[in-house]
């Protein structure tokens, strides 16, 4: 039974220092019972206390942090099994599988091209988290070369697919003032791969047939210290995948099994039989970390980077939109103007059903703090100030000739308001539903 | 060491709910086609039975439609131009079923007729041996007013008849209580909403084996999560003994996929979006196969590509059956 | 139960069944056994007697034990020294009637004397009867519509199910009056329920009435003749068993939940126009079995208690005893009191105002240059009250205007005006007042150029110099809340009727009752107790995105979100069955101090999926109540004072928890239980179970400023209430501090209660 935040309390030294960077001891107390912060926060906590604090203190999937010569991956530390529970956390890392037996220029021109990735997804910048290389030519210098190579163009974070200790070591050269993932101990190697993962500092993936495996593994090298570990459970096919991946999930959260209380490494594109796109879809909703793509397209790569992007969301801090004026399907002076508020899937009904509709139409977006019309509305966010406020913000006036302003149905208590607030508008109260926004233009708008 | 792999005890199962009849029940159909039953999260057979698989249905129109993309009038090309032969080019494509939506208006803009209606599904129904599901254009008037004689042309076809929603159900439930077919329940992404309507439906004397749930997902990158989330939820709560969130839920990524920019659009978009088809299939791919692991039992696709697709997924995570 | 009833039908039950008998005998002889029997149009064979024996009857060889069956059914007549009971026997030979009915008319049908022959009718719509099966029967012209087929019974079934028809009406005999035939004919009509006319009195029927004032009859005016004979009475009931059968998905020989279903769904009632004779009152025994009421227009003895229908089974209106300026006043009394009695619904689908009218116009605002004139406001006053009272106090739908309409004071002028709200129902109760009396606001905003503000006696109308130029007056208002609280709360409300006064001394009148009853409320709402109740009330409105916050809702502590107290869900429950609002038996009290019901605690298991075991309803110490989001006010232990602090959803300051209201909002919500956390409504502070467990209001060391102000009266009472009249100055705020240290330093300067107090952990 998890502590609650008054039992964490009791056991803190109830001195309100502020040292943990939460204002009191109970905040803190209660950010810890909610596995949101970490134990080790508090420097004065006594030894008495945080034994008892134990299974509070530690989560239970380790975090696991990959860093290039800018910008950083981390996975892990995921708490529940379903996002509706709490949230995930951490996003899977998508990667791209590049080998060293490519020439150098054109390793270099693929590296540059996928490190060049980019698309905006409501504002939210989407891009390829890193490489991963791997020594496919068994031969260190090559090895080292081709980090140099990928290195050169991209300062992303880096896999080294590197099975042995001498490869390991050039890889770690190579991509040194990084922090690579090394791939993978096994049960052969395990021994000089952990002595250089340890030297380096970097964390170390874990390979081996089955969980019985991985997890003899894992204790072996927390043993030999390396403390950060990732799951390659080898899995190839979408029902191996969904039932490795779960199992480990589960034993992890459920019963805090230690040894498989690290984030997983899958690579969807390794049996060619499967379609990548589609399994590292499955991973992404069900409990992959590290996901090493075989083949690198834009088009493919976008779902993906959107699914994850949806899986991830705090289904307690919806997705916001940038608050603004929207064009959809290139209107023009005397095209409608449609009030609403920037919570996505309002924002994405409504322009949905405008596009679709085929009507040229003018959007402003409100800042309502991401809530839907009637949650802000009921909250004060989505009053006639702040509408008329953002419209001179997003300066309507310039962008429409007439002075006409649509708002959702369900706010129309807002109308009279609203015509105070702004002068010489009039304000058109329109459906309560996205739905019916074209019959609504159909039958109130005439231009 | 040898782990144990947790298993999850669940106390109740997803309801069995069977479209389509056959000569001997009433009907005209070649076989029925079963979904539901499992008593286990989506695929985790170490732990529970799946006993049928998710029912892959492909969207017709009664007639070509005016909107859809023209990566779609590609892909199905002129068997577009009668429902009858659309309904074939989707069975040899692979669908368990015919999904049909019902125009709004005919090709000049004039309202869809009754008539029209019926003679569209007769030919469907006549064209194929595929359980059929039949839907209005989505305005609750027009809605009933074609669902029923729909259901008086189908009857004993045990057709899904839809769209139910909170504010117009009673005409279509009444309907299918004339003439003995199933109805889809379809509620915003909403658990607590999804339930009530499954309860009224009931209430009306529908029985639960004859009540498919639709919980509305949204689109991959246009609110999916949230339909993803109610779909976990409302399956935990079946499997958790929940009688009225037992049913099995059918889920549309077809039409949501294709309505968004990502595949509608091939001009204009940023580069990096990628190639249009490709993009658009993954779309309408994508949006699917989440819904497959939140628990769908009933997809309806567009592209007969993401259907083969999607296909394959199942195969593997069930063992392939043919 | 009355004897003189029971006589009666056990006697026409008798004579009925024998005639069925000789007839079959004499049909035996003359047709032989293997002749077809058959209703044509229909695959339920005779589906009445498959509905109840499950009888597959298609000869007439297959007559004779359903025949036997009907005698089983019969009783003697009771002899005049007994009393009790007749019921059951009255029900059994209603059966027996019906039996013998279908049995005459199928015979009747193979000797071609259905349907039944009236020359020179045409009928606007009917079965058609080509079938050569119809024995060579009355051809297409000049005969009554017979037995409805399958066809017409699934097109208005579907009408009968998904509620666009109310329910049906079954007319025996024949009306005061041709006048009056056509008036009840037109009402039954104007509220779409389908009208079926049989039987006549001493040889004139209501369709001769019908007929002969010119009324088109037939399946498309939803008025469908049977027979001038009692015994087609059977084709009714004979399409009530099939609608069983067809919608309710019942098999023949589920006699009993064919029954029910007639009676939980099909709102039918017969309605008998003139004298009863033996046979009458033994069909009506039968159409009771459906939970069909009967209701005449004759001196006949009542049926009042309820049990075989939903209300009275049999009720008697005579004619000329109803109130009413004339016979169609009378006529239209009559008619709505069938409804009443059946608990069918009246459908108002529009408001009818001479101004647009929806929910798009509930914002406006009526400016003074554009006003016509107001009520209430700087210069005058409005109330509004509305009243349950009995359903036969009042006329369903009668407005009136007591008092001079507002066209005798100036443009931009003002004038006094109440309105009076009077509800009845047969679900409705006296604790719903006021939910429904908050309405009118919603309701009467939504009428294009009328504002609405306020209640009570502090509402403030404006009308628009636009509305009342197109005609827009007084009774209007009675016309919007007739229809919406039709529309809206139907479920609650049977009937409706409005009164708004103008007239001085009939407003002031009102209006002192009007307070009494706000006073009444006041007191009633303030004086009930968690221990007077043996039900709460769930709200799981929240849970699109707390998915596992359950509101638990108390009389002593209404919603977080301050929306909805105990009463308000109660009428929601009753309005919305199956929504958000669900009825918790408290069940057994494990600790009374805390607040620990085995009820609760049940349904917060089941609402929150699990992740809720236990709530202690009074603490917030110890398994508190979840929150969604929409708290108004957070609470939260500030262990150094012993105490805790709330504050307001308004308030964007820092509090002594060292996190301000946004921040805190996210340690309290998601549906997580946390000790030591608690959104709450801000009128819970004022409660007395307001974390009564951990010592009450006195454990308040810090308050919102602008909660001290909005609450200031309240709080000066709980103050009182708790034995210290300064408390409140003791309890700092806002401007006095936002960390410990200053807290403290104010609660010891001021000796507040709570540092004195048992410690809290």
């Amino acid at each position: 039974m998890a502590l609650t935040g008054l039992e964490i309390y009791k056991l803190l030294p109830q001195t309100n220092c502020k040292d943990c960077g939460y204002p009191t001891c109970l905040a803190f107390a209660m950010k810890l019972a909610a596995k949101q912060a970490a134990l080790k926060d508090c420097p004065h906590v006594s030894e008495e206390a945080a034994a008892k604090l134990e299974s509070a203190s530690a989560p239970p999937i380790t975090l696991v942090e990959l860093k290039g010569d800018d910008g950083a991956v981390k996975v892990g530390n995921e708490t529940v099994l379903f996002r509706h529970e709490k949230t995930f956390y951490h996003k899977p890392g998508l990667f791209w599988r590049l080998r060293d037996t490519e020439d150098g220029d054109e390793l270099k021109r693929a590296a540059a091209e996928a490190d060049a990735y980019h698309v905006d997804y409501v504002g939210i910048d989407l891009y390829l988290d890193g490489f991963a290389v791997e020594a496919a030519s068994s031969d260190p210098a090559t090895f080292n070369a081709a980090i140099s190579a990928v290195k050169s163009v991209s300062k992303k974070p880096l896999i080294l697919i590197a099975p042995s200790g001498d490869l390991a070591k050039a890889g770690i050269e190579a991509a040194a003032g990084s922090r690579p993932l090394l791939h993978a101990a096994n049960g052969e190697n395990w021994e000089e791969m952990a002595e250089v993962a340890k030297e380096a500092g970097v964390p170390l993936a874990v390979q081996a047939e089955d969980l019985d495996g991985l997890a003899e593994l894992t204790q072996k090298l927390k043993e030999a210290g390396v403390e950060e570990l990732v799951l390659d459970p080898g899995v190839t096919s979408y029902r191996d995948s969904l039932e490795q991946l779960t199992s480990i999930r589960r034993l992890a959260l459920k019963q805090t099994f230690r040894p498989l209380g690290f984030p997983v490494i899958t690579f969807p594109g390794a049996n060619s039989e499967v379609d990548e796109t589609l399994l590292a879809a499955e991973q992404i909703a069900k409990y992959g970390g590290l996901i090493v793509l075989e083949e690198f397209n834009p088009a493919s790569l976008y779902a993906l980077l959107v699914l994850r992007q949806n899986i991830y969301t705090d289904p307690q801090k919806p997705i916001q939109v940038q608050p603004g004026i929207y064009e959809i399907n290139s209107p023009d002076e005397n095209a409608p103007l449609m009030a609403t508020t920037n919570f996505s899937i309002t924002y994405f009904s409504i322009a949905n059903e405008v596009e679709g509709s085929g009507w040229p139409g003018w959007l402003l977006v409100t800042d309502a703090e991401g809530m839907s019309v009637l949650t802000a509305w009921a909250a004060g966010k989505f009053d006639a100030e702040r509408i008329a406020k953002d419209a001179k913000t997003f300066d309507v006036e310039g962008k429409v000739s007439h002075r006409k302003l649509i708002i959702p149905g369900h706010v129309a208590v807002l109308s009279g308001e609203l015509e105070e607030e702004m002068p010489g508008w009039e304000i058109m109260v329109g459906p309560r539903e996205a739905v019916d926004i074209n019959s609504y233009l159909k039958a109130m708008w005439s231009n | 060491m040898t782990i144990e792999i947790p298993k999850e005890k669940y106390t109740g199962a997803v309801r069995e709910v069977t479209l389509g009849a056959t000569a001997d029940e009433g009907g005209t159909r070649a076989h029925t086609l079963t979904i539901g039953g499992e008593s286990t999260l989506p695929y985790l057979q170490f732990e529970g039975t799946i006993p049928n698989r998710p029912a892959l249905a492909l969207e017709i129109r009664d007639r070509k439609p005016d909107d859809w993309s023209p990566l779609l009038l590609q892909a199905w090309g002129e068997a577009m131009d009668d429902p009858g032969e659309w309904a074939k080019a989707a069975e040899a494509a692979g669908a368990d079923l015919i999904y049909m939506v019902l125009s709004l208006t005919d090709a000049d803009g004039e309202p869809n007729t009754p008539e029209y209606a019926r003679a569209a599904v007769r030919k469907v129904l006549d064209a194929t041996s595929l359980p059929m599901a039949v839907v209005g254009p989505g305005q609750a008037e027009i809605d009933n007013e074609l669902i029923v004689p729909v259901a008086e042309e189908a009857e004993g076809e045990r057709l899904l008849l839809g769209i139910c929603e909170e504010k117009n159900y009673r005409t279509i439930v009444a309907a299918a209580l004339a003439h003995n077919h199933l109805v889809q329940s379809k509620t915003p992404m909403d658990v607590n909403l999804s339930k009530q309507l499954v309860i009224l439906i009931h209430d009306m004397g529908l029985p639960l084996e004859r009540i498919v749930m639709d919980p509305t997902t949204g689109a991959l990158g246009y609110g999916i999560e949230y339909g993803y989330s109610v779909m976990e939820r409302l399956r935990l709560a079946a499997l958790g003994g929940d009688q009225m969130t037992q049913q099995p839920m059918l889920v549309n990524p077809g039409e949501e996929a294709w309505r968004v920019k990502e595949a509608k659009v091939g001009e204009g978009v940023p580069e990096n979006w990628g190639d249009w088809e490709r993009r658009a299939l993954d779309w309408e791919a994508v949006t699917a196969i989440a819904l497959v692991h939140s628990g769908a039992n009933m997809l309806v696709l567009r592209h007969p590509e993401t259907l083969r697709r999607v296909r394959s997924v199942l195969d593997d995570l069930l063992g392939s059956q043919s | 139960m009355s004897r003189y009833i029971a006589t009666r039908a056990i006697r026409g039950a008798n004579a009925i069944v024998h005639e069925a008998d000789l007839m079959l005998q004499r049909a035996m002889e003359e047709k032989g056994p293997d002749t077809p029997v058959a209703f044509p149009n229909t695959a339920y064979y005779l589906p009445f007697i498959l509905g109840m024996t499950g009888r597959e009857v298609s000869k007439i060889g297959e007559l004779p034990p359903v025949l036997e069956h009907a005698k089983s059914l019969l009783h003697p007549v009771p002899p005049d020294a007994r009393w009790t009971p007749y019921l059951g026997e009255t029900l059994d030979s209603g059966m027996a009637t019906l039996f013998a009915e279908e049995i005459i008319m199928a015979l009747k049908f193979v000797y071609g004397l259905q349907p039944e022959p009236m020359p020179g009718l045409e009928l606007a719509g009917s079965t058609s009867f080509t079938s050569p099966d119809n024995g060579g029967g009355p051809s297409a012209d000049g005969h009554l519509n017979g037995p409805i087929d399958d066809i017409q019974l699934r097109s208005w079934g579907i009408q009968l199910v998904d509620g666009r028809m109310p329910g049906f009406a079954a007319i025996v005999g024949c009306a005061k009056s041709n006048e009056v035939a056509v008036k009840i004919v037109r009402e039954l009509q104007r509220r779409n329920i389908l009208t079926f006319l049989i039987g006549n009195v001493n040889g004139r029927s209501i369709i001769h009435q019908l007929v002969e004032e010119g009324v088109e009859l037939g399946y498309d005016t939803y008025t469908v003749p049977f027979g001038t004979d009692t015994i087609s009475a059977i084709y009714p009931l004979g399409f009530a068993t099939r609608s069983a059968l067809t919608f309710g998905g019942m098999k023949g020989g589920q006699a009993r939940d064919i029954l029910l279903y007639n009676k939980n769904r099909v709102f039918a009632f017969v309605l008998a126009l003139g004298e009863v004779d033996d046979l009458k009152y033994a069909t009506a025994a039968g159409a009771i079995n459906f939970g069909f009421p009967v209701i005449a227009d004759t001196i006949i003895p009542e049926i009042l208690p309820t049990g075989v229908t939903d209300y009275e089974h049999v009720i008697s209106m005579p004619f000329n005893e109803i109130e009413g300026a004339d016979d169609l006043e009378r006529a239209e009394r009559l008619v709505q009191k069938c409804i009443e009695v059946r608990g069918v619904k009246v459908q108002i689908t529009e408001v009818p105002v001479p101004v647009p009218y929806g929910s798009a116009f509930e914002g406006e605002v009526v400016r003074r240059a554009d006003m016509q004139v107001e009520f209430g406001g700087k210069n005058s006053r409005a109330y509004e009250y509305l009243r349950m009272v009995d359903l036969d106090e009042i006329e369903d739908g009668k407005i009136e205007l007591i008092g001079s309409d507002f066209d005798t004071v100036e443009e931009g002028g003002y004038m006094d005006m109440g309105i009076l709200v009077e509800v009845a129902g047969r679900k409705m109760e006296k604790d719903f007042e006021p939910v429904l009396e908050r309405q009118i606001h919603y309701f009467i905003n939504g009428a294009s150029g009328v504002q609405h503000i306020g209640q009570r006696d502090i509402a403030w109308i404006r009308i628009s110099k636009g509305a009342a130029e197109k005609g827009f007056n007084l009774k209007h208002f009675g016309d919007i809340l007739y229809a919406r609280f039709h529309g809206d709360f139907g479920t609650i409300v049977d009937k409706v009727q409005v009164k708004i006064f103008t007239e001085p001394e009939v407003y002031a009148e009102w209006l002192e009752k009007a307070r009494a009853a706000y006073d009444e409320r006041n007191v009633r709402i303030g004086t009930m107790t968690d221990e007077s109740v043996d039900q709460f009330y769930s709200c799981t409105l929240c849970q699109s995105f707390a998915p596992d916050h359950v509101c638990i809702i108390s009389p002593e502590r209404l919603g977080l979100c301050g929306a909805y107290n105990w009463l308000d869900c109660k009428a929601s429950f009753q309005i919305n069955p199956t929504g958000p609002n669900q009825p918790i038996i408290k069940g057994d009290i494990s600790d009374q101090d805390k607040g620990y019901f085995s009820g609760v605690n049940e349904y917060a298991v089941s609402a929150s999926h699990g992740s809720v075991n236990e709530v202690a309803v009074y603490s917030i110490m110890e398994n508190p109540m979840t929150a969604c989001g929409c708290f108004e006010c957070i609470a939260m232990l500030i262990p150094e004072a012993n105490g805790i602090m709330i504050v307001s959803r308004e308030d964007t300051s820092m509090t002594p928890a060292g996190m301000t209201f946004s921040t805190l909002a996210g340690v309290a919500g998601g549906g997580l239980q946390t000790p030591g956390v608690m959104g709450h409504g801000k009128f819970y502070i004022t409660s007395p179970k307001f974390i009564s467990a951990d010592g009450g209001f006195k454990r308040v060391v810090w308050l919102s400023s602008i909660l001290k102000e909005q609450m200031a009266d309240q709080l000066k009472e709980v103050a009182e209430r708790e034995g210290d009249p300064d408390l409140i100055d003791k309890i700092a705020d806002e401007t006095v501090c936002t960390d410990v240290e200053g807290l403290l330093k104010h609660l010891q300067e001021k000796g507040h209660p709570a540092l004195e107090m048992e410690p809290m952990m």
